[in-house]
């Protein structure tokens, strides 16, 4: 009679069942997430000047409407040599929309680090529900990504998990790995206001694993005391 | 002599019950319809497991045998609720849960492999999940890979047990 744990398959199957696990140091991620602030803010740039000039174009042909010119903001100071010589070239149609034109930017870069949050979480999720049972129920998917989720990416679990049993769950982290080294000269407002940025991606990543698990949600990270952060997941109703 | 087990049929049905993949294995080349229409019919033996199974709140994976029509029918849930089914050969042999517990976990790690490639749906909207199950029944070239990597794992299924 064999041993209820042998298995008649060869061990190339069990092989392929059971992968190997394959490590990663969490330093790249930290390094990774900076450099790539950085890089997108460029690429960023560079997309929405390429689209303002197409729109530039489209006015001057007398497609659309001309857009309304706000009254004359200051120009933002910028440190990118790249932003600089943008801002030239922009000049013609928008160097009275620099100011909106900067939010805008950082629109787009948030976009972009929340899309690649939501590929890395989905894949992160899949990866992680290989072996696990299935869930119960919403609560023990947000739990799950509360501890699974939280230590595979940032070393720890998630503080405080508050919910209000209607769909909404606030996911609270006293010590969140991406902030806790950030810091500004310019003071502590300044680099909450930065570390906004930064927050996109693990945002992403939270709305990608729960993406993949099948829940359509909302994530808003909120900063209000560095290196304190707090997501707030909307769940849709009936779920 | 270890007994083996001949595997048919692979289907693969995402989480808005579309087909993924449907590959076969087994020798004559007509049947292929006959396993389109056997998962088909398993998602509702499937979803009344579920629902049977929510009822008595366990959290179970593996589904067992689902039904018996000629080949024998084995369900598997992943928690992204992604259904593998496994159709197997009738013979006399006992068959393990947990040898057909392997292959689905060997499956699920192809599909998820396959998955995990962000070239694969560059221009789908990154809110739609089912998007993926549309592109491969559409142009099957991208998903090449993970049919190879199927057939490896029938391969290795195929394969007399080591000793």
């Amino acid at each position: 009679m064999a041993t209820p744990g042998s298995t008649t398959l060869s061990t190339a199957i069990s092989a392929l069942a059971d992968p190997p696990l394959r490590m990663m140091d969490t330093p790249a991620l930290d390094y990774f997430l900076i450099e790539v602030v950085n890089t997108l803010r460029d690429s960023a740039a560079v997309a929405t000047a390429r689209t303002k000039k197409l729109e530039q174009e489209m006015i001057d042909a007398g497609l659309l409407p001309p857009l309304n010119p706000p009254t004359g903001t200051a120009t933002n100071k910028r440190d990118s040599t790249m932003r600089d010589s943008l801002g030239s070239s922009m000049s013609k149609g928008d160097s009275s929309q620099s100011k909106s034109g900067v939010e805008e930017d950082d629109e787009a870069l948030r976009q972009r680090l929340e899309t690649i949050g939501m590929h890395v979480g989905a894949n992160i999720a899949e990866r992680l529900c290989h072996d696990r049972p299935l869930f119960s129920d919403t609560l023990d998917a947000i739990k799950f990504i509360c501890k699974d989720l939280w230590s595979t990416c940032w070393d720890k679990q998630v503080d405080n998990l508050r919910t209000n049993h209607r769909g909404v769950y606030v996911l609270q982290d006293n010590a969140f790995k991406p902030v806790t080294r950030l810091s500004s000269w310019e003071g502590r407002a300044d680099a909450i206001k930065r570390a906004k940025l930064y927050v996109a991606m693990p945002g992403g990543i939270i709305r990608g694993a729960l993406s993949r698990l099948g829940f359509q949600a909302a994530v808003v990270p909120e900063i209000t005391q560095l290196p304190q952060c707090t997501f707030q997941v909307k769940l849709p109703k009936g779920s | 002599m270890p007994p083996q087990l001949r595997l048919n049929a692979v289907a693969f049905v995402s989480s808005q019950n579309h087909p993924i993949l449907i590959r076969t294995f087994s020798q004559p080349k007509q049947d292929e319809l006959k396993y389109h229409y056997i998962a088909h019919t398993s998602l509702d033996v499937i979803d009344e497991r579920i629902t049977a199974a929510g009822a008595t709140k366990s959290t179970e994976c593996y589904l067992g045998l689902l039904y018996v029509e000629d080949v024998a029918v084995y369900g598997y849930m992943t928690p992204l609720k992604v259904k593998i089914i496994i159709a197997l050969e009738l013979s006399d042999n006992v068959v393990r849960d947990i040898d057909v517990i392997t292959i689905s976990q060997a499956l699920h790690t192809a599909y998820r492999r396959s998955v995990a490639n962000p070239f694969l749906r560059l221009h789908a909207p990154s809110d739609n999940v089912t998007d993926h199950a549309v592109v491969v029944s559409a142009g099957s070239q991208k998903w090449k890979l993970f049919r190879e990597r199927v057939d490896e794992i029938c391969r290795a299924v195929t394969l007399p047990a080591a000793a």
